[in-house]
């Protein structure tokens, strides 16, 4: 009976659309009556774009996406973020952005307002590994082991110093700033630096009894380093070990969460924004583990980082990037 | 009487000091690291925390053994006046290092037993260090440990030392976390279980031996969600090409195994693919 070879052939072990096909075949065994837990296609963004800036005209700017070229209406009232609030005019063809917009007529869904513009913004989360002055080396867990290069902003100093007042090595940093080639020039702290050292974050509480289905913490973002553009996930901070996920480097958080693997759907609410979305878990959020810390946007959260959205899914549930954070509530699939 | 009461302190004193030893080397090796940022080394630069956690958690293994040595007839005299005064200066020193974590790390706990010691510091904690630093000066000159000579005697040791451990346990914060860690079982979804013992429960379920012979040997896939874990196979059933998905669950030796089965059609593409039909109309419960 050879029916591997064949088999094989169909799918592409470890992709995504591989991961994505787990929802279906979890919904062959439960039927669990939620078919947006179950759904195996990527789901879509209604309200976020990125892309390059092909043009900036008076009352528009048209963008050069991966869904080819796109127009997106601005007016006064288009918040523009470019390491600080400015005008839509600011932006230069070759800025990278990601819009958030809405329908400018019901009747007409292609023509789209933008709502916020965010301008070649970025940043860098993770364990310093040297420092100069203000500029530092941090490792954020990559891949291939390269460490991101960030300079802080001048005027941004005090301000991150305030924060971060461990800015040495073995100590964590989390800002965002603007990307200048490689370079992260950081204007804002994204959180308050944890007073542990990397990898010392204290272990989780104990759980009585079974755990709650709607678990309540932060949801931070990071940006695509192998990800497609646009794609709408969450890198989740307890994967299953048994699935080759990194090592606890750190420990497993300070937030106790269910073992899942990629391809798993969880819902997730911006409480500050009253959105919520079904996302499936698309990358190991390693570096959620190492901040036991806390978001202050709408109330003050529970600790612990629930989620490391991708940028299309922050934005997509109402978070503004700038702020670094939103207070999240976690719902699993049933 | 009170040689009796001295008498008791020896036999306290090395139990605890080995249980507080042992709690400390249990907690070093689930962390990975022996000076894991609680008790009075969380106040030391972080390089020499470990360290000084070693060198704690040594010292408290090595009075341990000196008290229990030295306790009978043959190690009376001197090895046993040593062996208690430095337990005595190791208490005193106790009592001010929880003094000053109190006040430097408000947030940190005594260590004293590991992990079961995360509660911050409190005026409880130190008062039971005052209190063994106390026991250990009473035992400081006691005579050697002998059987009881009567029945009576050998029930008011008992109820000295059962007193003196209840009083104990009142002013450790310890005894409320081991009560709660021994009331419960980490709920099934935060425990980590091999795939290993995954597809040895599978593989001796009902519904494997229902589908065994139509399936490929190894899976193709294999991932978990909460409590449970999810093999997938390739298969031929009906002559069509299928999947078919076992669902594991992992709590407990034998937990149930539900399965499913998804028909990939001929078309090898599959229904993950764009599809004009509904794929979940393919899926078949089983």
């Amino acid at each position: 009976m050879d029916i591997s070879a064949s088999y094989q052939q169909a799918t592409q072990t470890g992709s995504s659309a591989w991961h994505a096909r787990r929802a279906l075949l979890r919904a062959t065994v439960f039927e669990t009556g939620d078919r947006e837990f179950r759904s195996h296609r990527p789901a879509v963004a209604r309200s976020v774009a990125t892309g390059v800036i092909a043009e900036v005209r008076e009352d528009a700017i048209v963008l050069d996406g991966p869904g080819g070229t796109e127009l997106f209406s601005v007016s006064p009232g288009t918040v523009t973020w470019m390491g600080a609030l400015t005008m839509p005019s600011a932006l230069r063809s070759g800025d990278q952005v990601i819009i958030r917009h809405r329908p400018l007529d019901a009747a007409v869904p292609v023509r789209r307002l933008a709502e916020r513009i965010w301008a070649r913004i970025g940043r860098v989360a993770g364990t310093i590994v040297a420092a100069k002055g203000r500029e530092f080396l941090i490792d954020t867990g990559r891949a291939d082991d390269a460490p991101q290069q960030v300079v802080v902003a001048a005027a941004s100093a005090r301000q991150v110093q305030v924060r971060f007042p461990r800015l040495a090595p073995g100590y964590l940093l989390d800002v965002i700033g603007t990307r200048h080639g490689g370079q992260l020039l950081a204007v804002v702290p994204a959180t308050a630096q944890p007073p542990y050292r990397a990898g010392h974050a204290p272990p989780p509480p104990m759980v009585n009894g079974p755990l709650p289905a709607s678990i309540s913490g932060t949801a931070v973002w990071h940006e695509p380093e192998d990800e497609p553009p646009g794609l709408l996930g969450l890198g989740y901070p307890a994967l299953d070990p048994e699935d080759g996920a990194q090592p606890a480097d750190g420990g497993t958080g300070c937030v106790r969460l269910p073992y899942l693997s990629l391809g798993s759907t969880v819902r997730l609410r911006n409480e500050c924004a009253g959105r919520s979305a079904v996302l499936p878990v698309t990358s190991d959020g390693a570096l959620a583990r190492q901040f036991c810390d806390r978001c202050v946007e709408c109330g003050t959260s529970p600790k612990g980082r629930l989620a490391d959205l991708t940028m299309t899914a922050f934005v997509e549930l109402g978070g503004n990037l700038e702020d670094g954070c939103f207070n999240a509530t976690m719902t699993l699939a049933g | 009487m009170l040689n009796l009461v001295r008498e008791v302190q020896v036999g306290l004193l090395a139990v605890l000091l080995l249980s507080g030893s042992a709690a400390k080397l249990w907690s070093a090796s689930g962390a990975g690291s022996p000076g894991h940022g609680t008790g009075p080394t969380a106040m030391f630069p972080v390089r020499l925390r470990r360290p000084a956690a070693t060198a704690l958690c040594a010292a408290e293994f090595a009075l341990g053994t000196g008290l229990l040595l030295t306790a009978g007839s043959a190690g009376a005299g001197g090895p046993a006046v040593i062996v208690r005064a430095a337990t005595f200066v190791l208490f005193c020193t106790a009592v001010g290092a929880l003094h000053e974590l109190r006040g430097h790390r408000p947030d940190a706990g005594c260590g004293c037993f590991g992990e079961l010691s995360r509660t911050p510091v409190s005026w409880r904690a130190i008062t039971r260090a005052a209190l063994l630093c106390v026991a250990a000066l009473a035992a400081i000159g006691a005579p050697p440990v002998s059987m009881p000579r009567s029945t009576g005697q050998a029930w008011l040791t008992l109820a000295v030392a059962g007193a003196e451990l209840a009083l104990l346990a009142v002013l450790s914060p310890e005894v409320g976390q081991l009560m709660i860690r021994l009331s419960h079982a980490e709920p099934c979804e935060l425990r980590e279980v091999p795939v290993d013992r995954t597809l040895s429960a599978l593989r001796s379920s009902a519904s494997w031996r229902r589908y065994r012979e139509f399936l490929a040997t190894d899976p193709a896939d294999v991932w978990r969600e909460g409590c449970w874990r999810f093999v997938v196979f390739p298969g031929v059933l009906a002559s069509r090409q299928v999947e078919v998905v076992f669902a594991v669950y992992l709590a407990g030796r034998h937990g149930p195994v539900h399965v499913g089965v998804l028909d990939t059609g001929a078309d090898l593409d599959g229904p993950w693919s764009v599809s004009s039909q509904d794929p979940l109309q393919l899926s078949t419960r089983v």
